[in-house]
C-alpha cells in the first residue's frame, strides 16, 4: 500500500522539497538536480482512491490518470506538495494547470505550476531541437525563480547519472522477471513505488531486488506474454495472468518500460540532454513523432522475449492508445501473435472473477 | 489549418475530413459511419468525427453525402485543436502509405509568444518544402498574400454576419453560423469566398431591416459553448424557438477571425509577412488556449451580445473543448453573474445525446433566467 502523503512527509523530513510532476515523461533529472524530489503522479489508484474533488472539475470521460492527478493535488495530502511541473503530454493534461489553479484557489491554496512544451514533431525538422532547447532553458530559469535555487551543471550531470543507473536497474529487473526469477506483480510494485520515491531510494530498492532475483532460479515453463498500455496492469489482473500460467516477459507500458527504456549520455547541459532524450526515447502513443516506430518496437520486443501473445491494457478514454489499437491488432494478426484487450477505467469495482475468466481464455488461446 | 499556404501553389487542393464528418452528421449518416468504424475495432469513446471519417474511408465513401473524400498525396494535421487529429491521420498514413506532416502548435495559457510563433513559421516553411518536393511545383508567397487578403475580407463580412446577433431580437441564430463554418474552413483564401460572406451579411442585415428575425418573440438570449450539435441543428433550434429562446452566439463560431482569448476581428492581415500572419492566427479556435483566456473571451461576448445565460455542451467526443468547462462555467456564472447550465452532447454521434435530458436542463436554465429578472425587478 503506497501512502503518498507519507512519502512527501519523509521527503520534507529530509529537508527536501517534493515536486508533483504530471505524467508521462517529465524532466525528472532537472528537478532532482535542484535538490528536490520529483514525484510522477500516476498509477495513483491507492494514493487517490476516491474522486470527489476531481468530480467537481473534470467530467467522468476524462481518463483515470487525469482524474486521480486532480484528486490528489486538490486533496489535503496534495497540499503537502511544494510545486507542480507539467508538459504537453496529452490533450487532457494540457488543459489541467489552470483547472488545478482554479481548484487550489477555491481552497485558498497556491502552488507554483511550471509548464513546458515538448515538440511533437521529428527532431530533424527545422527548429525542433532549438525550440526544445529554448524551452528547457526557460524551465531552468522558471525553477530558479519559483524555488529560489540556482542551477548547477555538476549537480545536473550527477542527477543524469543516478537516473541512468535507476533506469538500467529497472531494465535489468524487467529481464529477470521475464525469466521468472521474480513475479511481475512484485516488479510492478517496485516500479510503482518508485514514482513516489527519491531516485536514490529507487536505486537501493531496485539493487536489492536485482540481487535477490539473480539468486532465484529461472522458471522457463510458462507461456510468455507482453503487456502494453499506459498504466501498469492492476494487481488483480496480474494475479489472473500469473494464475493462468502465463508470465509477463516484457512490457510496453508507459509508466514502466516506456519510462525507463532509454539511456541518455551524461552531460551537465540540460538542453543538450533533453534534446538527446527527445530523439532516442522509447516510442509512445502520446509522443506523436514516434508514431512510425512504436508498433515496430513492440513487435521487436515480442520477438526478443519469445512471447506468444500481447495483452493490451486499455486506459479508458485514452484516444492516443485506442486510435492505434486496430492497427496493432492487424499487425499482430499478420504475425500470428495472439492478443487480447482489457479495458481499465477509474470507476472499476472489482470484477476479478470475470477478469480471470477472460485471462484464462487468453491463456488457452496461446496454446492453440 | 493554415489552408492559405496551399494557395501558394499552382495546383494543390485540399479536403477537410472534419468538415466532411460534420456534414455527414448533419445529413443524418453520422451514426451509420461511426458504426462502420466501431465494427473495425475503433472504440466508441473516440471522437465521432474521426469515427465518421474512418467509417467513410473504410467503406469507400458509401453512404457519404459527397461519396467520401479523395485519397490524398499528403496528409497534413496539426495538434492545436487536438492531437487526436494527428493520430487519426496516422491511420491513413499507415493504411495508404501516404506521408503525414504534423504541425506542432504550442498551447496558449497567455497570449501567443513570439518564440512560439517563430517555431510555427519554421514548420510552415518545412511544409512548403514538403509540398514543393511532392508536387514539383514552386511555391509563390505572393499568392498566399493574395489568398490572405481574400480571407481577411471573407472574415470581415463573416464577422458582420455574426454581429447581427447583437441586435434585439437577434438577426441570426448560432445554428445559422454553424452551417457557415463549412465555407470558412473548406474555401479559405479561394476566390469568391469573400463575396459569399459579403452577400450573407448583406442579406441578413436586409432581413433585419425588413423586420425578419429567426425568433421574433425572443425572450432568452443564450450563448453556446461547444462544437455544433450537427445532428440536432433543426430540431434544437426549432424547439428553442418554441420556448422563445435563441442561442444567438457560440464560442465555436465567434472565435473565427480572432486571436486566442478574444472573439473580436483581429486577423486583419495588412499585407505583411503572410506566414507570420498565419502563425499568429494559429491558436484562435478555443481549444488551443486556456481557461483564463476562454473566460475572458466569453465574458466580453456576454456583454457585447446581451446574453441572458450560457449553455455549456459537455461533449464526450471533444475532450479538449470540454475538459475545462466545469471551471469555466463556475467562473462565468459568478462573473458576469448569469445563469449557466451544462448539457451532455456528442457533436456528431446522435446515440450519445438525449433530447429530453438536454431540454430538461435548458428549460431549467430559462426558469432561472426568469428568476433573475424577477429579482432585478
Amino acid at each position: 500500500m503506497i501512502v503518498l502523503a507519507d512519502a512527501i512527509n519523509r521527503i520534507h523530513d529530509r529537508g527536501s522539497r517534493a515536486v508533483g510532476c504530471f505524467p508521462l515523461y517529465p524532466p525528472v533529472e532537472l528537478v532532482h538536480s535542484f535538490g528536490m524530489v520529483p514525484l510522477v503522479l500516476w498509477d495513483m489508484k491507492e494514493a487517490a482512491p476516491s474522486l470527489d474533488e476531481s468530480d467537481r472539475h473534470l467530467q467522468a470521460f476524462a481518463c483515470s490518470v487525469a482524474r486521480r492527478l486532480a484528486e490528489f493535488i486538490l486533496s489535503k495530502d496534495g497540499a503537502r506538495l511544494d510545486g507542480i511541473l507539467m508538459y504537453n503530454a496529452c490533450d487532457t493534461l494540457r488543459n489541467m494547470p489552470e483547472i488545478l489553479q482554479s481548484g487550489l484557489s477555491e481552497k485558498g491554496r497556491r502552488l507554483p505550476i511550471l509548464r513546458m512544451h515538448v515538440p511533437m514533431i521529428p527532431a530533424d525538422r527545422t527548429d525542433a531541437r532549438d525550440y526544445l532547447a529554448a524551452r528547457v532553458v526557460e524551465l531552468v530559469c522558471g525553477m530558479e525563480e519559483a524555488f529560489g535555487v540556482r542551477f548547477s551543471a555538476g549537480k545536473f550531470r550527477e542527477s543524469v547519472r543516478v537516473y541512468n543507473e535507476m533506469r538500467g536497474l529497472a531494465r535489468r529487473l524487467e529481464s529477470l522477471a521475464a525469466e521468472g526469477r521474480m513475479s511481475y506483480r512484485e516488479f510492478s510494485r517496485i516500479i510503482r513505488t518508485g514514482h513516489f520515491s527519491p531516485v536514490e531510494d529507487q536505486v537501493s530498492e531496485l539493487s536489492a531486488a536485482v540481487k535477490q532475483a539473480e539468486a532465484s532460479p529461472a522458471d522457463p515453463n510458462k507461456r510468455r506474454i507482453i503487456v502494453t498500455g499506459i498504466l501498469s496492469p492492476p494487481d488483480d489482473l496480474i494475479d489472473a495472468i500469473e494464475g493462468a500460467g502465463m508470465r509477463v516477459a516484457g512490457n510496453d507500458i508507459a509508466s514502466q518500460a516506456r519510462s525507463y527504456g532509454h539511456e541518455t549520455a551524461e552531460t551537465g547541459d540540460p538542453a543538450e540532454f533533453y534534446t538527446g532524450a527527445y530523439r532516442i526515447r522509447r516510442a509512445c502513443t502520446t509522443l506523436l513523432y514516434t508514431a512510425d516506430r512504436r508498433i515496430g518496437e513492440l513487435c521487436a520486443l515480442v520477438g526478443e522475449r519469445d512471447a506468444r501473445g500481447v495483452l493490451f491494457v486499455g486506459e479508458k478514454f485514452c484516444e492516443y492508445e485506442y486510435m492505434e489499437l486496430p492497427y496493432l491488432r492487424k499487425i499482430l494478426d499478420g504475425k500470428k501473435i495472439a492478443h487480447m484487450e482489457i479495458e481499465i477505467a477509474a470507476g472499476d469495482q472489482g470484477g476479478a472473477a470475470s477478469l480471470r475468466t477472460r485471462v484464462e481464455a487468453f491463456a488457452e488461446l496461446l496454446d492453440q | 489549418m493554415p489552408a492559405e499556404i496551399f494557395s501558394g501553389f499552382e495546383n494543390v487542393v485540399f479536403a477537410v475530413p472534419e468538415s466532411h464528418a460534420a456534414l455527414s452528421a448533419a445529413k443524418g449518416v453520422g451514426m451509420l459511419q461511426c458504426e462502420k468504424a466501431e465494427a473495425a475495432g475503433y472504440s466508441m469513446d473516440i471522437c465521432s468525427y474521426a469515427r465518421i471519417d474512418l467509417g467513410t474511408a473504410m467503406s469507400g465513401g458509401r453512404d457519404s453525402p459527397t461519396f467520401g473524400l479523395p485519397r490524398p498525396h499528403l496528409l497534413v494535421s496539426n495538434n492545436n485543436n487536438c492531437s487526436l487529429l494527428a493520430k487519426w491521420f496516422d491511420v491513413y498514413h499507415r493504411e495508404w502509405g501516404v506521408p503525414h506532416f504534423v504541425i506542432d502548435v504550442p498551447f496558449c495559457y497567455e497570449g501567443q509568444k513570439d518564440r512560439d510563433r517563430e517555431y510555427i513559421v519554421a514548420q510552415y516553411r518545412d511544409l512548403i518544402r514538403t509540398v514543393e518536393h511532392l508536387s514539383g511545383q514552386t511555391f509563390d508567397l505572393d499568392r498566399v498574400r493574395e489568398a490572405l487578403l481574400t480571407t481577411r475580407e471573407a472574415t470581415r463580412h463573416y464577422k458582420r454576419f455574426i454581429d447581427c446577433a447583437a441586435s434585439r431580437p437577434s438577426g441570426i441564430t448560432a445554428f445559422d453560423s454553424f452551417v457557415q463554418m463549412a465555407p470558412l474552413l473548406t474555401s479559405r483564401g479561394r476566390p469568391g469566398i469573400d463575396r459569399h460572406f459579403e452577400l450573407l451579411a448583406e442579406e441578413t442585415e436586409e432581413r433585419m431591416r425588413s423586420g425578419l428575425f429567426p425568433v421574433p418573440r425572443e425572450r432568452y438570449r443564450l450563448f453556446w459553448d461547444s462544437i455544433a450539435p450537427w445532428h440536432q441543428l433543426r430540431k434544437m433550434s426549432t424547439r428553442l424557438a418554441g420556448l422563445d429562446a435563441n442561442i444567438i452566439a457560440a464560442s465555436y463560431t465567434s472565435c473565427v477571425g480572432s486571436h486566442e482569448g478574444s472573439y473580436e476581428f483581429l486577423q486583419s492581415f495588412d499585407g505583411g509577412d503572410p506566414l507570420e500572419a498565419l502563425a499568429r492566427a494559429q491558436n484562435f479556435s478555443v481549444c488551443p488556449y486556456g481557461l483564463n483566456l476562454r473566460v475572458n473571451a466569453m465574458t466580453r461576448a456576454a456583454r457585447h451580445y446581451g446574453i441572458d445565460g450560457f449553455v455549456f455542451a459537455s461533449n464526450r467526443s471533444c475532450k479538449v473543448y470540454s475538459i475545462m468547462q466545469m471551471d469555466c462555467m463556475r467562473t462565468v456564472s459568478q462573473n458576469p453573474g448569469m445563469p449557466a447550465v451544462m448539457i451532455d452532447v456528442d457533436h456528431a454521434d446522435v446515440r450519445k445525446y438525449s433530447e429530453e435530458g438536454a431540454f430538461t436542463r435548458i428549460e431549467a436554465l430559462l426558469e432561472r433566467i426568469d428568476a433573475v429578472r424577477r429579482r432585478a425587478g
